[in-house]
């Protein structure tokens, strides 16, 4: 369940369009802050506050590769590969994130802490290679670097 | 108007409408696969593109608003070329297995395919292969030939208001589904099944059983609710294989529920009867038609003649045509010589008749299923027209989707509580009290126009009536808060055009007579007629039962209705039952029994060997509604033809001819050597009506608190129809059985874990009249205090718990709950 405010958040969201289907993205973005990832509880929630049948919310997520489908881990790296990063060596940050924290692309390190994956160009190629933690932005990365950075996130 | 030149034809249209609509309606086809009139414009498929003389590009026509002088071209070798294209890309993973899909033949894709397709593709890719969906009861989902269209999940959520099915994921791989790829669980219209272009969407009764070109298909009228909608019925061998709607035909226009698209195969359920019986030794037996015409006459005519006519009794049935009623009626008054015939109706439509004449001084209600469309404000109360009456629902759905305000009053979630304005939670069986509670605020904030109303007889009475309420006490009766009743009195005080929409059924055992004249001195204090309040008769024919004078009540008063007949043990000596069950549709089945029991004869005349033939001496076998020809009429008073499709199994015969063979070897003959000699009095019947106008008349009537909840039954027990089936016969389907095959409880968590009850167990419920035992189904979905059951299922025994409600007033069922012991787990 959706705490009440969550859903006051989203009834607001609701008010601003003609349609309650307008506000299906952000609310399914405020669904998975709150559930972690758009589990089946996190379409239900939403659903009975927009009035929307799940089987639409899950269609329109579905379509973005953005949303969280599968349950990630604490924190999650979106590690960019294309051409500029991958020349500057994010295939060795790959394997780096695997051997140290058990991460594998797709996956979620067994301790819960990170899940990886694999972003096409993000747009920071002149200081490649590049990612996102969660919200936060990290460019020139290197094997030294991106521990000290990780060590952040707990 | 718009006037546009559509292939060298000049047409004109209204604004707004668009290329498609405007070709289509000028008999121009123009192929389209992803546009459905009921639907918004999608421009999801562009095999409609068309070339606008002035326009560079090709244009879904179906999404292109017309335009004065536009030039239009529909046919032309570029659009051709791009329609194949189209088609190309459709196909590139299209399985193609056209020799094993039920579609082939009527399949828009493949006949598009044949027009514009190419024999090879350009494009090879892989095909798609996943294996189809069939965990569905009656669905099964072949993705592989999904075009993705998206219109049956368009008219599922848009036009259904189920929202069952979604797209799910992107691009190719994407899939027709429930959210989460679960089995699909929805109301099975089968609506995605007609609106699908291609054979993804099928119904499973029908697969591998014929063609298409090989049925013979015919039209005919449902055999359940009485929205009366058009089935185009497929025969094949002698046996009906499916049913289907047909664009734009009949009251449906081409939209059809669950019931009507796969309930028909009830007419195929074992129990059917064969041949009359007899009962010997305590036996029922089977005997010729001779032995057991020859046995009722000379039974029917020694009680006559030891008691009198008076001491037989009639009751008709809705599920049997106009003409069968109206065959009966003339039996029973003129072989027989009574009035003593009645029917289901007693529960339901003829409340709603009587209330109608004491109110609005009319006799038949003005009912329009179309009738919610542009209302301002419109009121649910105590109802689910999307079940009982799924045409009625559809429109109401549509109203509110284009702006009329929908309030919503029950005690349950419903899928109109859920898309409606408002829903107000109230007590069952207390919308009577809530209407005076609305009348007083009227009064007290003057929010009519007193002048106008003044010389109705008790304006004065029912305005005393209501001074001596508190709105406080209304609120305590309703659970619904004073604020939202005198909010809810302001709204509909200020619509501009309104309407109360509820039903009345023989299983209704939270609404009488007093809701129904409430509503109506509602809606006079506030200069309403009597087409603002609909209430549509329950069955295919109830309505024509009704007008065929299967009722008591045409002049005498010692006649003998349901009462009479069926609650008073050693009142009656002889009744004949023509189609209907009483024993499993009627309240107080255990009294019912009783009577039947103490008869000294009793004949019983259906289709099946239900629980009240089982008491019989003797049972005739009737046709069932496919099996002969005659006429339904539905809640709107439309006369409509259903045609014999098949042939009646055994020695079963037309309703009709039975009574008029009984009548004969009664010694009497009543005419109606054929069908038409029949209708030919029937329309007589039928044409003198007159219209009668009594005058508006205000009945008050206090709120009697209903009797309160006591230690030993504490919970209110609620009936309410399933939507996919109607009265008693559709449980005798298979198709609908496997949807809902048995009777059930819902109960509040809350309640639940009160009472020591667990999900999906055995519960025993029991009222002052008996016990009954039912699988529990715990929810969230109905409030605390309340119980819920279906009707329908004969085994549940429902009505053995249920007290009469003769009277025509709300009697509430009070029951109580507990766990029906301990059950080896698993
Ligand atoms: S059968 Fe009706 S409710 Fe079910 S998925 Fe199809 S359209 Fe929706
Ligand atoms: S299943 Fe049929 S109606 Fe639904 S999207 Fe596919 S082709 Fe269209
Ligand atoms: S049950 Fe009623 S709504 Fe359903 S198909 Fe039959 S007549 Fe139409
Ligand atoms: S290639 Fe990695 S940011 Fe552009
Ligand atoms: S019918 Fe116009 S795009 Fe499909």
């Amino acid at each position: 369940m959706l705490s009440d405010k969550t859903i006051e958040e989203v009834e607001a969201l609701k008010r601003r369009y003609p349609d309650p289907r307008g506000a299906i993205l952000p609310s399914l973005y405020i669904a998975q802050r709150e559930f972690g990832w758009l589990s089946p509880e996190a379409f239900e929630a939403v659903s009975i506050v927009l009035g929307v049948p799940k089987a639409h919310l899950r269609g329109v997520a579905s379509f973005y590769a953005m949303y969280r489908h599968k349950p990630v881990g604490r924190h999650l790296i979106q590690l960019c590969t294309n051409v500029s990063c991958m020349i500057f060596g994010a295939e060795d940050l790959v394997s780096l994130l695997k051997n140290r924290y058990g991460a594998e692309v797709g996956g979620t390190s067994p301790d819960g802490r990170f899940s990886l994956v694999i972003m096409e160009c993000i747009g920071a190629c002149e200081a490649a290679p590049a990612m996102l933690v969660n919200e936060d932005f990290h460019n020139n990365l290197t094997e030294n670097n991106i521990t000290e950075i990780l060590e952040k996130y707990k | 108007m718009i006037e546009l030149t559509i292939n060298g034809k000049k047409v004109s249209t209204e604004p707004k409408s668009t290329i498609l609509q405007t070709a289509l309606k000028n008999d121009i086809y123009i192929p389209h696969l992803c546009y459905d009139k009921r639907l918004a414009p999608y421009g999801g498929c562009r095999l409609c593109l068309v070339e606008v003389e002035g326009q560079k590009k090709l244009l879904a026509s179906c999404s292109t608003p017309t335009e004065e002088g536009m030039v239009v071209h529909t046919e032309t070798p570029k659009l051709h070329k791009a329609r194949g294209t189209v088609l190309e890309l459709l196909l590139v993973h299209h399985p193609l297995d056209c020799p094993v899909c039920d579609k082939a033949g009527e399949c828009d894709l493949q006949d598009m395919a044949y027009k514009y397709g190419k024999t090879e593709s350009r494009f090879v890719r892989q095909k798609k292969s996943s294996p189809s969906d069939i965990r569905s009861p009656l669905i099964e989902m072949s993705s592989n030939r999904c075009v993705l269209c998206g219109k049956c999940v368009r008219i599922c959520g848009e036009y259904q208001g189920c929202g069952a099915l979604g797209m799910i994921g992107r691009g190719f791989p994407t899939t027709i589904k429930p959210a989460f790829g679960d089995v699909l669980e929805c109301d099975y219209c089968g609506q995605c099944i007609d609106a699908c272009p291609t054979g993804a969407l099928l119904g499973k009764p029908y697969k591998f059983q014929a063609r298409p070109w090989l049925l013979e298909e015919k039209e005919t009228i449902c055999p359940f609710c009485s929205c009366g909608c058009t089935l185009t019925v497929g025969v094949r061998e002698g046996k009906i294989l499916r049913s289907r709607g047909s664009e734009d035909k009949g009251i449906n226009k081409g939209d059809l529920c669950g019931r009507g698209r796969f309930g028909f195969d009830y007419i195929y359920n074992k129990d059917r009867l064969k041949t009359p019986l007899i009962r010997l030794n305590g036996e029922l037996v089977p005997a010729s038609w001779q032995e057991a015409l020859l046995y009722t006459a000379e039974n029917l005519k020694s009680v006559i003649n030891t008691y009198g006519p008076s001491s037989v009794g009639a009751i008709g049935s809705h599920r049997c045509t106009t003409e069968d009623n109206y065959m009966l009626a003339k039996f029973m008054r003129n072989v027989v010589g009574t009035n003593n015939i009645d029917s289901s109706a007693r529960f339901g439509h003829a409340i709603v008749q009587n209330a109608f004449y004491m109110g609005f001084g009319v006799k038949a209600p003005p009912i329009r299923l179309d009738s919610p469309l542009g209302k301002e404000l419109i009121l649910v109360i105590e109802s689910d027209p999307t079940v009982t009456h799924p045409m009625l629902g559809l429109n109401l759905m549509g109203a509110a989707k284009n702006g009329s305000r929908l309030v919503v009053i029950d005690s349950k979630e419903t899928k109109l509580t859920r898309l409606g304005s408002k829903w107000m939670k109230l007590r069952p069986g207390t919308s009577h009290a809530l209407l005076n509670g609305i009348i007083k605020v009227l009064f007290e904030e003057s929010l009519f126009d007193r002048e106008s109303v003044k010389n109705i007889t008790n304006l004065r009475a029912i305005e005393d009536l209501t001074k001596g309420l508190s709105l406080d006490n209304v609120s305590d009766i309703t659970g619904i808060p004073k604020g939202d009743i005198a909010g809810l009195a302001r709204d509909i005080a200020k619509a501009k055009s309104r309407l109360i929409s509820m039903t009345l059924g023989v299983s209704d055992n939270t609404k009488g007579l007093d809701t129904v004249l409430s509503a109506i001195n509602l809606l006079i204090v506030l200069g309403e007629g009597p087409e603002t309040l609909q209430i549509p008769a329950e069955f295919s024919n109830t309505y024509g039962l009704y007008k065929m004078d299967v009722r008591p009540d045409t002049g005498f008063e010692a006649d003998k209705g349901v009462v009479e007949m069926l609650y008073k043990p050693g009142g009656l000596k002889a009744v004949y039952i023509v189609g209907e069950d009483p024993v499993v549709n009627f309240p107080n089945a255990s009294k019912i029994t009783e009577t039947l029991r103490a008869l000294e004869f009793l004949v019983v005349q259906d289709i099946a060997l239900t629980q009240t033939a089982g008491l019989a001496h003797v049972v005739l076998p009737a046709s069932s509604w496919a099996e002969k020809d005659g006429t339904f009429i539905n809640a709107e008073g439309l006369c409509q033809t259903i045609r014999k499709l098949v042939d009646a199994p055994g020695q079963a015969m037309p309703d009709w001819q039975i009574i008029r063979n009984l009548s004969l070897a009664m010694g009497k003959d009543i005419g109606a050597g054929r069908l038409e000699d029949v209708q030919r009095e029937v329309k007589d019947l039928l044409g003198k009506e007159s219209y009668c106008f009594n005058g508006l008349l205000l009945n008050p009537l206090p709120y009697a608190r209903l009797k309160a909840a006591d230690g030993d039954y504490p919970l209110v027990l609620v009936i309410r129809d399933l939507l996919q089936h109607s009265g008693s016969m559709s449980t005798r389907s298979r198709s609908l059985s496997l949807v809902v095959a048995d009777s059930f409880l819902e109960i509040n968590d809350a309640d639940a874990s009160k009472y020591g009850i667990s999900d999906n167990s055995y519960v025993k419920l029991t009222s002052p009249n008996g016990s009954i035992y039912l699988k529990s189904k715990v929810t969230g979905l109905v409030p605390q205090g309340v119980v819920f059951t279906p009707t329908h299922f004969p085994h549940a025994g429902v009505n053995l718990l249920t007290n009469e409600r003769t009277s025509g007033t709300t009697v509430p069922d009070m029951v109580r709950v507990e766990p029906a012991g301990a059950r080896p787990e698993r």
